[in-house]
């Protein structure tokens, strides 16, 4: 489940998730000349959250792109950029404008190796900061991921650590078909160790990041730290909680969670995007499908994004979606035959 | 129409005590039903409104049919809903199976249907259901200790624990841990009288004399023991019924009472018996309840029953076995056992120290030579309709000691008819004392 570095361990240091996916960019720009950059001010300016940062001065203006305010048009030259041979990364500013990319993305990069018969693949990565926090209000801190976890053609992945970001980043360039990461733009100031050189984190194998066996939480992107968080309070009342990191929603990873459920017979999701029709709708459709459904003890529960746009006062954009109190008060609850 | 006793099929309404269109509470008193063994009172399930009273009084339902509905407020009173077996809730003429499986009800009457389907299931996790077809209980005899009544994967182990009553199954997830220290010696009542020492039964504990207490004569300190692993005695390990007396003398001897009234009941009693043995020139006076050690006979399921019981629901069948007529026990007793019932490892004590002295439902000490060979003034007090030991083993005794045979009485002389225990212990208590003084 865990993947681990390979035999040969590489010098691992500490970076920040945003340092992460720049290294990631930085190993495929060097090893791969078909890696291209692709995104509004990744330039010069160095990307909305600085994760391109300086790479426009290493491998110059061909490989890093700025591209004009038009996401429908830049993801457009991507598709057709990987079509015919090369590995385009488009950045958007805010996942949020893939709403103005959806044609190219859903009805473009997913869709033609289908319709051509195989003939060609479409191995487009594309990056969106995603998720609420930073006080950018409802059109700059939506959780889309579940959106494009619904299209058949994408996979869509989210790290919730550096190691991951740079190793979900590598493995999506080694898919040949277009691979979706979202980045929780809390996320990117975040430390973590982060190994030197090329290495992969596959797409579609969950992690479980903390053992236990009193209750699965399945969480994905910063709810994965928040259940951690979650998990080392709940230890000191004799509640043990296994923490699983989704890692990727499609293909999602449904052995791991499976086998954690069966054995702890409960189960939480955590997840930013609206609670309704999303990831906790997924992840516990796969346990009522599955042997583990004879196993539960106690009802599901989501905990998801509220139903409403993400609001700009902070006070209300915290209570949108679940915070570490949340997780503590289901588990207890749960645990406790309350619930 | 709930399972509340382990081998009930079927259950009569005695009482209602809501009418129809009354408003009931969750918690509330509905109904009292009647079963061979038991009568019990059954709670309101949820709160709402009244209707449908399907099962009148003097009714014998099977167990899982629905006897009335309660409606969620504002919910519309149709006609009786239709029950899955079509409508017909009395229990069949030599149907058993029909008290067995519910089958879902047909989608096709919407709401009717829907609750139906809800009132006739038991609440239960999945986790639970799968465990309780593992060990082939009835789910509608279990009661669920989640909200609303929901039965979880615990509620069904605790079933299956209880259930397997006949000593057959080796699996004993319970466990306890042998504690050190003396037993616990509760005391009462002041005086220059000879004290009592009064020895309680198999699960009971000091409160067994409460109900005598208060009709005692003045003027002699009470001391009630604690048996190891009952009330607030250590769990010491006792692997014989010789090693339990030991415990007992011990408790005795660290009292230093020159002269003592020994009283025991059931097992407490055959104790007594063992302690007067050995310590013949300190006792005073010896009066056996209901005592074990006359006989091999014993019924094993009661006192299995009642160790192994985990709740009220379960227990109060066993201690309706108890009493000679159909009324439970009075609360002391009830309180006590039911105490005991919710610490596992107590629980597991007592199962235990039952395998140990009545192996295969068979008394595995006989005290009828100590009794005969017993010369202190000693009566034997019995309930003609003890269910647990047969009386007529009293009839072994030597003519020497007193017989009072109690009609009606079962078991439980001592809460069953206090007065008259107290009234026979106080004719002990004067007649002892008179032989004590000078002529």
């Amino acid at each position: 489940m865990n993947v681990q570095a390979p035999t040969l361990e590489p010098a691992v240091r500490e970076l920040s998730y945003a340092e992460a996916i720049r290294d990631a960019l930085a190993v495929a720009l060097e090893t791969d000349d078909r890696v291209i950059l692709m995104g509004e001010d990744i330039g010069i300016y160095g990307g909305a959250f600085q994760v391109t940062g300086d790479l426009v001065q290493r491998f110059g203006e061909d490989r890093v792109m700025d591209t004009p305010i038009s996401e429908l048009g830049g993801a457009g030259v991507a598709v057709g950029a990987a079509l015919t041979g090369l590995r385009p990364i488009y950045e958007f500013q805010f996942s949020d404008f893939a709403t103005l990319a959806m044609d190219q993305i859903v009805n473009q990069a997913a869709k033609l190796r289908f319709m051509l018969g195989g003939t060609v693949s479409v191995p487009l990565v594309m990056r969106f900061p995603a998720g609420s926090g930073t006080g950018a209000a409802a059109q700059h801190s939506q959780s889309l991921e579940a959106w494009f976890g619904h299209v058949p053609g994408l996979k869509v992945a989210q790290a919730a650590t550096p190691h991951d970001a740079k190793g979900l980043l590598l493995a999506a360039l080694d898919d040949p078909n277009p691979v979706m990461l979202f980045e929780h733009k809390l996320l990117y100031k975040m430390k973590g160790p982060v190994p030197e050189g090329h290495y992969t984190v596959p797409i579609g194998k969950a992690n479980v990041c903390r053992p236990g066996r009193d209750v699965t939480i399945v969480a994905t992107s910063i709810m994965v730290q928040r259940a951690l968080a979650a998990a080392e309070t709940l230890a000191g009342e004799d509640i043990e909680a296994e923490v699983i990191d989704l890692r990727t929603i499609r293909p999602m990873d449904r052995a791991t969670v499976i086998e954690s459920v069966a054995r702890t017979s409960r189960l939480v999701v955590v997840y930013e995007g609206t609670t309704t029709l999303g990831i906790g709708a997924e992840v516990s459709a796969a346990i009522a499908e599955s042997e583990a459904f004879d196993y539960l003890d106690a009802p599901i529960i989501r905990l998801g994004g509220a139903e409403v746009p993400i609001p700009y006062n902070p006070e209300l954009e915290k209570a949108a979606v679940p915070q570490v109190p949340d997780i503590l008060d289901a588990v207890r609850n749960l645990v406790r035959g309350v619930t | 129409m709930p399972k509340v006793d382990m081998d009930m099929s079927s259950g009569t309404i005695a009482a209602w005590h809501a009418d129809e269109g009354a408003e009931v509470k969750a918690g509330d008193p509905l109904f009292d039903i009647e079963t061979d063994k038991a009568a019990m009172e059954v709670e309101s399930p949820a709160s709402g409104r009244l209707h449908n009273i399907l099962a009148g009084i003097g009714t014998e339902v099977a167990i899982g049919k629905p006897v009335a509905w309660i409606y969620a407020p504002g919910e519309a009173v149709g006609p009786p809903p239709e029950s899955d077996d079509g409508g017909n809730t009395a229990l069949p003429a030599n149907d058993a199976t029909a008290a067995v499986a519910v089958t879902p009800a047909p989608a096709a009457a919407d709401h009717v249907a829907r609750t139906a389907d809800r009132q006739g299931k038991a609440r239960a996790t999945p986790r639970a259901r799968r465990l309780a077809r593992d060990h082939a209980l009835d789910l509608s005899g279990i009661a669920g200790s989640g909200p609303r009544g929901r039965i979880a994967a615990a509620d069904v182990e605790a079933q299956a624990l209880e259930t397997r009553t006949g000593g057959t199954v080796a699996h004993r997830p319970l466990t306890w841990q042998a504690e050190a220290g003396p037993l616990k010696v509760h005391r009462s009542g002041t005086g220059d009288g000879a004290p009592l020492f009064m020895i309680h039964g198999f699960a009971g504990d000091s409160a067994t004399w409460q109900p005598v207490e208060p009709h005692l004569p003045a003027g002699h300190p009470v001391l009630k023991l604690d048996l190891p692993g009952h009330g607030k005695s250590p769990r010491r390990q006792i692997d014989s019924f010789r090693r339990l007396a030991r415990s007992v003398v011990e408790a005795f001897d660290l009292e230093d009472i020159d002269q003592a009234h020994l009283v025991g009941h059931s097992l407490g009693a055959a104790l007594a018996l063992a302690l007067a043995d050995v310590r013949a020139r300190r006792i005073a006076s010896l009066t056996l309840i209901a005592p074990a050690g006359l006989g091999p006979e014993v019924d094993g399921a009661i006192l299995t029953g009642i160790a192994r019981a985990s709740r009220r629901e379960s227990l109060a069948p066993w201690l309706a076995q108890l009493t000679g007529g159909a009324q439970p026990p009075d609360e002391g007793f009830a309180r006590a056992a039911m105490l005991a019932r919710r610490d596992p490892a107590l629980r597991a004590y007592q199962i235990d120290l039952a395998d140990t002295l009545f192996p295969d439902s068979v008394q595995s000490f006989d005290l009828n030579p100590v009794l005969s060979r017993l010369e202190i003034p000693a009566k034997i007090i019995w309930g003609r309709s003890d269910r647990v030991f047969p009386w007529r083993q009293a009839l072994r005794a030597p003519g020497r000691v007193a017989l009072h045979l109690l009609q009606d009485i079962g078991h439980m002389p001592q809460s069953e008819a206090p007065e008259d225990i107290a009234a026979l212990l106080s004719d002990m208590l004067r007649i002892t004392d008179r032989s004590h003084a000078p002529v």
